[in-house]
């Protein structure tokens, strides 16, 4: 385990990735700066972020079921193959991938929106 | 040997610690050494890699003819129909560090008493160091009847000779299962690379057939070369179980000898004598050896359980040859005991590499390498355990929550997904 430090590992994702890892970098990079400036949008309205972190919980949670369901096809196996509890969390936390980012996409869209106008879904409790 | 002592004298004066992180962060020599690696294979690149950064002033030849570059450990997904040989198969020119020389011809000499390589076309490369790499030969025609032109035909395969091989391999078990009958396999009495994949095979036909719901309808034999189906007695009870819960027969100390393949019979070399079986399907694995260039120099084993098939002698410990104290032995050339797999040689490199280091910069070489191997057994089509062990036959799991002997996805998930990665990059000297 002490051999799978930072730099194996990148060196390990890099050759397995190959080019899509740069896009998945870029995507990864673009998430986290439209959750951060999401919320410091939000901040500046004085807007709660209840609703969009409900919403992103959501979503996240509905779309890391479904690729928790995709994952053993990734690996040309079935989902009889999970034999155990380790087979189940290593597949949860593959799923939470896509999942965090489409949670992270929907906090985005969602901040943006409550901030830029009041909603029925956005309440005014920071106010 | 003057020129070598005055490497190690001199050098040690301007040895340095490299840069930041880890692997990277190992220690350099800037030793003007001619480092010669024999064979561009995974030990051959993984050493020209690491050499060329941690010996940056040391001039690097590699020999191969070979230019393509085969993901051996991927054979047995090629053979169970997931893969294409495309996926096992990369350029070694991709790999090969800037700077080191490569010359793309085969040792066919080894002078260790002059400390030179004749090259096939009779170039003779001289050396202050030397790393033999040069992998095994499969030896197919040591089984009377037998060449590789036969996988694939006749209900014959065998994942070990090549990609297309692999390839042929799986349609010969997928017919097999469809037209049912009974199936062989087994493995040779000499060392081998990866001792799993005979077993691998076996249960990637049994799996097969069950998905097919043709189980009933093959017979499927294991003829183990001795009284274990592994050598390490934990995986050899585990495996024997699961072989018996699969209704997978095993006969013991049965070593293949002839096979006709018009006729589909094998004979066996048994301690009772010679007996046959008829056939429908044989999954055959070759005896290995040392390739010939090896085998006809002085480097191999003397005398001893290695010297027979020509395994170049080496410490196990240090990999280095008792008799020649600058030629190394890496990967499955190495007369060790264990260590046939490329997860050995990911081991062995940084041991042989750092030791090689220390000892040109005036420090005492203290690296060990501890046997370790490692294998995926692939139990059926999603699952795996993942069986790492050492010199001693100890397990030593490099991941303490995922259990050796169970069947398990996530290690699938490392077999399917994480191998191949981690193998290109061990060949750039990152992992
Ligand atoms: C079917 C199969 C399944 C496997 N499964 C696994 C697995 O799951 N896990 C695992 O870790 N390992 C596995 N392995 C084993 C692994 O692939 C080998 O142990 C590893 O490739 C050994 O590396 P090497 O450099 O010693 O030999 P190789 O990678 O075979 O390279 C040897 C090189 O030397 C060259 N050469 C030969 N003769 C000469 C000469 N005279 N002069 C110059 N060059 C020469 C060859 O052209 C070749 O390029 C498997 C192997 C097979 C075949």
């Amino acid at each position: 385990m002490e051999d799978f430090n930072p730099v194996t590992m990148f060196a390990i994702l890099r050759e397995s990735l190959g080019p899509w890892l740069w896009g998945l970098l870029l995507i990864a990079l673009v998430l986290v700066v439209g959750v951060v400036s999401a919320a410091m949008k939000l901040r500046s309205a004085r807007r709660s972020p209840k609703h969009p972190i409900i919403a992103a919980a959501l979503a996240g949670g509905v779309a890391t079921a479904i690729f928790f369901m995709l994952v053993p096809g990734w690996t040309m196996a079935t989902h009889a193959a999970l034999n155990g509890p380790v087979d189940y969390l290593a597949a949860i936390l593959i799923a939470f991938i896509p999942g965090g980012g489409i949670a992270a996409m929907v906090f985005s869209m969602a901040s943006w929106r409550c901030a830029r106008r009041t909603t029925a879904v956005c309440d005014k409790s920071m106010a | 040997m003057n020129r070598r002592r005055f490497l190690l004298t001199g050098a040690a004066l301007a040895a340095v610690n490299g840069i930041a992180l880890s692997n990277v962060r190992a220690a350099t020599s800037s030793a003007k050494a001619r480092i010669v690696i024999a064979g561009a294979g995974a030990a051959g690149l993984a050493l020209a890699s690491r050499l060329r950064r941690q010996m940056p002033q040391a001039a690097i030849t590699v020999i191969d003819q070979k230019t393509a570059h085969h993901f051996q450990p991927g054979f047995t997904l090629v053979g169970a129909g997931l893969w294409s040989p495309d996926d096992v198969t990369f350029r070694n020119a991709d790999f090969m560090p800037s700077g080191a020389d490569w010359i793309t011809e085969a040792v066919a000499e080894f002078d260790p008493d002059s400390n030179t390589v004749a090259t096939s076309s009779g170039r003779r490369v001289p050396y202050d160091f030397l790393f033999v790499a040069t992998g095994l030969a499969l030896d197919y025609e040591r089984i009377e009847g037998m060449d590789r032109s036969l996988i694939g035909t006749n209900g014959i395969a065998s994942i070990y000779a090549n990609p297309p091989a692999a390839a042929a391999s799986f349609r010969a078990i997928d017919a097999f299962v469809d037209q049912g009958g009974v199936g062989l396999f087994g493995r040779p009495t000499t060392e081998m690379k990866c001792a799993g994949a005979p077993l691998k095979v076996t249960f990637i036909t049994d799996d097969l057939a069950r998905r097919k719901g043709r189980r009933s309808a093959v017979k499927l034999v294991y003829n183990a070369h001795n009284p274990t189906v592994f050598s390490v007695p934990p995986v050899h009870d585990r495996v024997t179980q699961m072989f018996a819960a699969r209704d997978i027969a095993v006969n013991f100390s049965h070593v293949l000898k002839a096979i006709d393949p018009g006729a589909k019979r094998a004979t066996y070399e048994t301690p009772e004598g010679v007996v046959t079986f008829d056939y429908d399907f044989i999954h055959v694995v070759p005896p290995m050896r040392a390739p010939d260039a090896v085998m006809n120099s002085p480097l191999p084993w003397q005398h001893g359980p290695l010297a027979t098939d020509g395994w170049v002698e080496a410490e196990k410990a240090t990999l280095r040859h008792p008799r020649y104290a600058n030629v190394f032995a890496v990967g499955d050339i190495a007369g060790v005991p264990r260590g046939k797999t490329a997860a050995s040689v990911k081991w062995q490199v940084p041991v042989v590499v750092d030791n090689l280091v220390a000892e040109t910069s005036g420090k005492e070489p203290l690296a060990t390498y501890n046997g370790y191997t490692s294998c995926p057994m692939v139990t059926a089509y999603g699952k795996a355990m993942l069986i790492e062990f050492d010199y001693n036959g100890n397990l030593t799991p490099s991941f303490p929550f995922i259990s050796p002997l169970d069947e398990l996805w996530v290690s699938w998930l490392i077999e399917e997904k994480g191998l191949k990665g981690a193998y290109r990059a061990m060949l750039r000297g990152l992992a």
